[in-house]
């Protein structure tokens, strides 16, 4: 097997970022203006071909061209592929004494995510195909996606950290440089309420280092005996569970399960802890937001599939309620907040936080149907979003406001974006035949059968119930507001100073299409990520969890 | 289902191979109509040839009704079968319940045809192809509509596929997909003169509204899922699973059950989710006879005629009655209610929005009645414990013939309403056009588009003497010179002159930020003001508006003779629906209070349902009657109507086809449509030997039924619903059509008998008119109001709430602690003292501390 995943997939974007970005760092405003068009050609080409590289990896399962192109001699299996096995697994040795390494691998949680980071990269390229400061911009974009790809990519716990504080550096410099009148108040915001969080996480991870009894597991330090290694660990956690006992103890297990959920709630965001997302989206600019509300946020999901529920099995179990209770509120105040603003963007934000909701509820039932809607949450609202946030870039771009009818009858003058945002709103409040649904149906069914079976009260049905009347309310009352009224003679208004109205541009159509096809193309046949994602959370539940919690 | 149970086979047919193209043509015909347009709009080929996209909906809809002639025919032919066609996976995942293994659960999508399938299947496709036809003559000879016919058609072709997929599907999960697409399609079509603030309004009231019940409809999904591990017909209406079910867990199937239908009285616009439908009559007219009157407002109807196989089964005999009651209970409320506020309509459309209300609120008592006898009768041909069945053939007979008059008046009533609409849009297609015609006017439209508030700012300013600064500065509180939305909506707040919320600004701030950059500065404030000023001096500000209405009837009168084709469609389809005797709708209806008063008699609580029904079929008597004589009777009120002129030929082509069919209401009923049921031996036209056998049975059955009860009601409903009702209207409204004005031979007996009985008995019904109850009536019995109002003081203002907590109370708390720890880290700095030698200390100590914890944690 090659390693497909640490050069082209991690090293490539980051390497050839610093490179772009090395080399317009002494260059002056003109000469930066003129290499703008190049560079931006230059890491679309990069992205597309990281895109072209995962998309046969897809392919590879099935057709012999594919997996040969790969060098490989068979085919490769996402569907079947077993809990704790990873395909392109590969390591090398990093920091000996510590037992460090550099160490990638993907399995079915975290290629649709890997895939998805390489989809948005060229889509988030083309959606801001004019965005200004190109020479800086375009190679963060790449570098954002390189330390997003790292971070799934990553078996080694130290090295998982490292990419988790990398993906802050582009997004902070995103929003610092290229956002909107308070970029310098979220851009800080951002980076210190989320970075806080992540050093809880750190304890936590480092304490999980340093408890794991004194004896050679694979891959551990020369000098401290103990080991990063993430299969090792989950292994290791796994007999430490088994037979009713708890791994590293009742307590401890429970402190490292809330320390490490603590960092990845944030990162979800799930109330109460979600603050910084909307002031960072509405600061952010377009390709930024896509980017953070694409592949950013799930990165809290994807770590706590990774790690604490691997890990601490019987804290999940003891905190089920929490995280119940957690992903409702979330669920909930979320769709209420969204129907109280009056900024875009904003609830396009606060839509996000409703829509995280969706995953820890998913979690919380301890249902594969559960986990597999919100793996598919995940990667459903991964390209949706984007789609939404590309929408109110257009609209501010176009309107120079971001206010919820400050442009009435947006049809008569820009049908296209009018389309794209029926469309994406459409999608995200969950209409049938679009991604979105299927992940919503199957938490519906999910919860349900988690309630019934458990006896639990079936007043927790009110929450999603509840949200998915409230979420048609907020959007088709800002789209009643936007794309529609206006009269015949609708006015532009008066922020465009009299200029006539342009519909979106060429680049934006093409990027909305894409985005509008895929959202189509995985809610027709959502079986096609849906199938690696069912084999996983099986796998997770017939290995792991089942024989630990089932036995008791 | 009886059919399914093991009765007879499944089979899968040729056409049954074919059957997806009835859903695939129209869904894909709809980005191609799209694409065509967005790139041909303006070309004279396209505009004239194709008619923007019209006559390539035609032949696909042709297509798919031509399929589905072919798969009813099959059905027939096999003798009642249900047809399927192996279904095809969806996904799939998996669920742990015990053991330690997971069980896989698959989510398929596959056809399934029975008797309601055909039933639907028929009026859809039908209804598709002729509203199609009529919209090519309506839609494409209105100026306004250029250049966007593409999207009506696109629109259009999408609703049908979702319609037809509805119907075909072989699951409630693809039920509930298709019914979604369809509330997408309808919300897209009401709202598609998207710059009418009051179409914008309305498909989003009508989105929302429906939401509501489906999201009852979606829990009742979920239930039903934990229950049967399925949604597939196949599986819930197992008898063994159902038998299996209802052992365990009777109580959760019936709250599934009951929460469906809430969703189906959402989209079936029933009391108290009805408030929606007379405002999607914002929607060309088309649009309105296809998805408000014929076809998607029956999916509600369809969603509970399919339930029939739980409220049938053996082991759940007894446990849904109440059910059965909720059903006819809400069903009688909204046929007498609906009824009423038809009363004082004067929009053409509106009337019949009510009227299809009404009906089909007519439809939802008549299937509880069935559904009740289906639960409470002992009709199937062996009991529980396998003994045969002593009543087996009369209870059956009665189950069936009840259910089957629920199913034929969704028929006859698709049929019907479906002319009805396109008429109504005929007589106001023309009238439109001969009040264009006669108005030749082209006042400008220069107007400004003030808000009503920023008037009120400036009188509230003249009142006080202030000028625009004095206001400025008492709001700038910070004197930054600039104002944002926040400060101006608390100022208009504080001084009284508007409380506005939050998200109502935008339209203001946008009026006076004229620099546009988000907020207000002085200058700004006070050139809109004086210009606002200016205008009221100048009294600038009365209304351009142009309020002719082309749909109320106070704009028509004595188009008998004008429009000959239409009025004739309009007159059969009225009779259709009130019930006349021998008409379309009158068997169904007769069926429906009949079974509805067999039922009463058993329990009664059904008195209260029945009676509905009764009193409803003289209402519609009243309201219909009344509609017809406004419209085409007496003197033409105005001008416009005295120039009205005929229609054209793709108009009146639907409206001759449909007359038809509801004339031929006799002939449905002889060929057994009266017992439409799903069970095998009530198959067509083969009880009672053959058409005419049927028809003697028929007039037997009705006219003269060998029961005392029966035989009494039957003339008291004809009395009231066809004496009654009519006899009112024809005493207040209409007349005799002007000298001069010929109409067509058939009309002469009813106008002759409306002059002579409104000169002789005609009555003062101002004191109605001006009384309270009329005004709430007009007013739709204030549920619109308060509906209204909830959602705007209590949820909306809820919300605004909630974002303000959100970013005060939970953002405040972070705020907090962020201060709190950059002020304890100030304090923290007095360390930094910038010596060496307190620095090696404070770096060994910290080393020190860090080694011990670790050995401590390791040790």
């Amino acid at each position: 097997m090659i390693d497909w995943i640490s050069i082209p997939l991690v090293g490539l974007p980051l390497v050839s970022s610093l490179v772009l970005l090395a080399f317009v760092a002494n260059a002056d405003g003109s000469t930066r203006e003129r290499l703008g068009s190049t560079i931006r050609m230059v890491s679309l080409v990069i992205s597309l071909a990281m895109l072209a590289l995962t998309t046969m990896m897809f392919f590879a399962q099935s057709q012999s061209l594919m997996y040969e192109a790969l060098g490989l001699d068979k085919a490769l299996d996402w569907t079947g592929l077993g809990f704790g096995s990873f395909n392109f697994e590969f390591r090398y040795m990093w920091i000996e004494a510590l037992g460090i390494h550099w160490s990638v691998g993907v399995d079915a949680l975290s290629f649709p995510m890997v895939w998805l980071t390489t989809f948005l990269l060229p889509v988030t390229i083309v959606a801001t195909w004019n965005e200004k400061y190109a020479a800086t911009y375009f190679p963060l974009i790449l570098m954002m996606g390189g330390a997003l790809i790292g971070v799934f990519v990553a078996l080694d716990l130290f090295m998982f950290y490292v990419f988790w504080e990398l993906t802050l550096i582009p997004m902070f410099f995103l929003i610092l440089k290229w956002g909107g009148k308070d970029r310098k108040y979220a851009s800080q915001k951002f980076f210190i309420y989320t970075f806080t969080a992540s050093v809880v996480m750190l304890l936590g991870l480092v304490t999980l280092y340093f408890l794991q009894p004194d004896q050679a597991l694979s891959y551990s330090g020369s000098w401290t005996g103990r080991t990063f290694d993430i299969p090792t660990l989950t292994a290791h956690a796994q007999q430490g569970n088994a037979d009713g006992a708890w791994f590293l103890g009742e307590s401890m297990q429970k402190i490292l399960f809330v320390m490490l959920m603590l960092g990845f709630l944030v990162k979800l965001p799930s109330v109460p802890f979600h603050t910084w997302l909307p002031d960072a989206h509405v600061q952010a600019p377009t390709g930024g937001s896509m980017l953070l509300a694409g592949v950013m946020l799930k990165m809290g999901a994807y770590g706590m599939f990774r790690l604490p529920l691997a890990f601490f099995p019987h804290a999940a179990e003891h905190f089920q309620f929490w995280l119940l209770a957690l992903g409702m509120i979330s669920l909930v105040w979320g769709a209420i907040v969204c129907l109280g603003q009056t900024n875009l963007k904003k609830m396009v934000a606060y839509s996000s936080v409703s829509h995280m909701g969706v995953i820890l509820i998913g979690i919380a039932t301890m249902q594969p149907l559960g986990w597999a809607a919100a793996l598919f949450m995940m990667f459903a609202h991964g390209i949706i979003s984007p789609m939404l946030f590309a929408v109110c870039g257009a609209f501010k771009h176009h309107y120079h406001s971001m206010e919820i009818g400050a442009m009435r009858g947006m049809a008569q003058h820009s049908p296209w974006l009018a389309t794209s945002m029926m469309f994406a709103w459409m999608a995200s409040l969950g209409l049938p035949l679009l991604a979105g649904f299927v992940a919503e149906l199957m938490m519906f069914l999910a919860l349900w059968h988690f309630l019934a079976a458990n006896d639990w009260s079936v007043l927790w049905m009110v929450g999603p119930a509840l949200v998915l009347a409230l979420t048609a309310a907020y959007y088709l009352w800002s789209m009643q507001r936007t794309i529609f009224e206006g009269g015949k003679e609708t006015q532009p208004p008066a922020t465009l100073h009299g200029e006539p109205v342009p519909d979106i541009a060429d680049s934006e159509k093409f990027a909305m299409i894409i985005m509008a096809v895929f959202t189509i193309l995985f809610g027709v046949m959502p079986w096609i990520a849906l199938d690696m994602m069912n084999g996983w959370t099986v796998g997770f539940f017939e290995t792991l969890l089942i024989p630990i919690l089932g036995g008791a | 289902m009886a059919a399914s149970a093991g009765s007879s086979v499944i089979v899968e047919s040729t056409a049954a191979q074919y059957a997806p193209l009835i859903i695939l043509l129209p869904m894909l015909a709809f980005p191609i109509i799209l694409l065509f347009g967005k790139l041909y709009n303006g070309e004279k080929f396209w505009k004239d040839n194709l008619k923007e996209g019209g006559l390539i909906a035609l032949p696909v809809m042709g297509a798919s009704l031509l399929l589905a002639l072919w798969l009813i025919s099959d059905f027939i032919g096999a003798y009642g079968g249900v047809q399927k066609l192996s279904d095809w996976t969806w996904f799939t995942s998996s669920i742990w319940e015990s053991g330690f293994a997971t069980q896989e659960v698959s989510f398929g999508f596959g056809i399934h045809v029975d008797h309601i399938t055909v039933l639907l299947l028929f009026v859809a496709s039908f209804l598709c192809l002729l509203i199609n036809t009529f919209a090519v003559g309506y839609m494409n000879t209105d100026p306004i509509n250029d250049n966007r016919n593409h999207r009506f058609y696109a629109e259009f072709v999408l609703f049908c596929s979702g319609m037809l997929g509805m119907v075909l599907a072989d699951s409630f999960l693809w039920l509930f997909i298709f019914w979604e697409l369809m509330g997408l399609c309808s919300y897209l079509l009401i709202g598609f003169y998207y710059e009418r603030p009051s179409a914008a309004y309305a498909a989003k009231k009508a989105f929302l509204t429906t939401r509501v019940g489906d999201v009852f409809l979606m829990v009742g999904l979920a239930m039903m899922w934990y229950l049967f591990g399925s949604l597939d017909y196949d599986v819930v209406f197992d008898k063994y699973e159902i038998k299996a079910v209802a052992e365990t867990n009777a109580s959760m199937l019936a709250w599934s059950l009951g929460l469906m239908f809430i969703g189906a009285v959402g989209k079936s616009a029933q009391f108290p989710l009805h408030v929606w439908l007379p405002d999607a009559m914002e929607g060309p007219t088309p649009v309105s006879a296809l998805i408000h009157a014929a076809t998607m407002v029956n999916a509600g109807l369809y969603l509970v005629a399919r339930m029939f196989p739980f409220f049938g089964a053996e082991a759940l005999h007894g446990e849904l009655a109440d059910l059965a009651f909720i059903i006819a209970a809400i069903g009688g409320t909204t046929a007498v209610m609906a009824a009423a506020i038809a009363f004082v309509q004067d929009d053409l459309k509106k009337v019949l929005a009510y009227s299809t209300m009404s009906q089909l609120a007519y439809i939802f008592t008549g299937l509880g009645a069935a559904l009740y006898l289906a639960n409470t009768l002992h009709w199937h041909e062996y009991l529980t414990d396998g003994t045969k069945n002593p009543d087996y053939y009369v209870n059956h007979a009665i189950v069936i013939v009840a259910f089957g008059a629920a199913l034929f008046h969704l028929f006859n009533h698709a049929m019907a309403k479906g002319m009805l609409f396109m008429a109504s849009g005929a007589v106001i297609h023309e009238v439109h056009h001969a009040h264009h015609h006669l108005h030749h006017h082209d006042h400008d439209e220069s107007h400004h588009d003030t808000p009503e508030e920023l008037i009120m700012l400036a009188n509230y300013l003249e009142a006080n003497g202030q000028t625009a600064f004095d206001f400025f500065s008492s709001i700038d509180l910070d004197g930054s010179g600039e104002i944002d939305t926040y400060e101006f909506q608390t100022a208009l707040k504080k001084a009284d002159v508007v409380d506005l919320p939050p998200w109502e600004m935008a339209p203001l701030m946008k009026a006076l930020d004229l620099d546009g950059n988000g907020s207000i500065n002085v200058p700004e404030l006070d050139l809109t003001l004086g210009r606002i000023r200016k205008e009221i001096e100048e009294g600038h500000h009365d209304d351009h508006h142009d309020d002719f209405d082309a749909q109320s009837m106070d704009n028509m009168g004595g188009l008998a003779s004008k429009m000959p084709l239409t009025a004739t469609a309009m007159l059969v389809g009225s009779l259709s629906i009130m019930g006349f005797p021998l008409i379309g709708g009158f068997w169904s209806k007769e069926g429906i209070i009949a079974n509805t008063w067999r039922v009463a008699l058993e329990d009664p609580r059904f008195m209260y349902p029945a009676l509905c029904v009764l009193l409803g079929a003289g209402m519609t008597g009243f309201y219909m009657s009344r509609m017809w004589l406004k419209t085409f009777a007496g003197s033409p009120k105005g001008e416009v109507a005295a120039h009205v002129g005929p229609t054209n030929t793709w108009i009146k082509t639907p409206l001759f086809i449909l007359t038809f069919f509801s004339l031929a209401g006799i002939l449905f009923a002889s060929m057994g449509f009266t017992h439409w049921a799903p069970d095998i031996e009530y198959g067509l036209m083969s009880d009672h030997g053959g058409l005419w056998g049927g028809f003697l049975y028929e007039m037997e059955h009705v006219f003269a039924n060998e029961k005392a009860f029966f035989f009494i009601l039957t003339y008291v409903a004809l009395f009231i619903g066809a004496v009654v009702g009519p006899g009112m209207a024809l005493s207040l409204y209409g007349g005799a059509l002007d000298e001069g004005e010929e109409a067509k031979a058939w009309f002469t007996p009813v106008l002759a008998l409306n002059a002579a009985v409104k000169g002789r008995y005609h009555w003062d019904n101002s004191s109605f008119a001006q009384s309270g109850f009329a005004t709430a009536l007009s007013n739709r019995l204030y549920f619109d109001h308060y509906y209204d109002m909830a959602m705007l003081k209590i949820v909306a203002a809820f919300s605004f709430k909630s974002a303000e907590a959100d970013s005060k109370v939970i953002d405040g708390t972070i705020k907090t602690i962020e201060r709190t720890s950059q002020q304890l880290s100030t304090k923290l700095r007095a360390l930094t003292t910038g010596s060496a030698r307190d620095y090696i200390l404070m770096a060994a100590v910290g080393t020190l501390t860090l080694f011990a914890l670790i050995w401590g944690v390791i040790a």
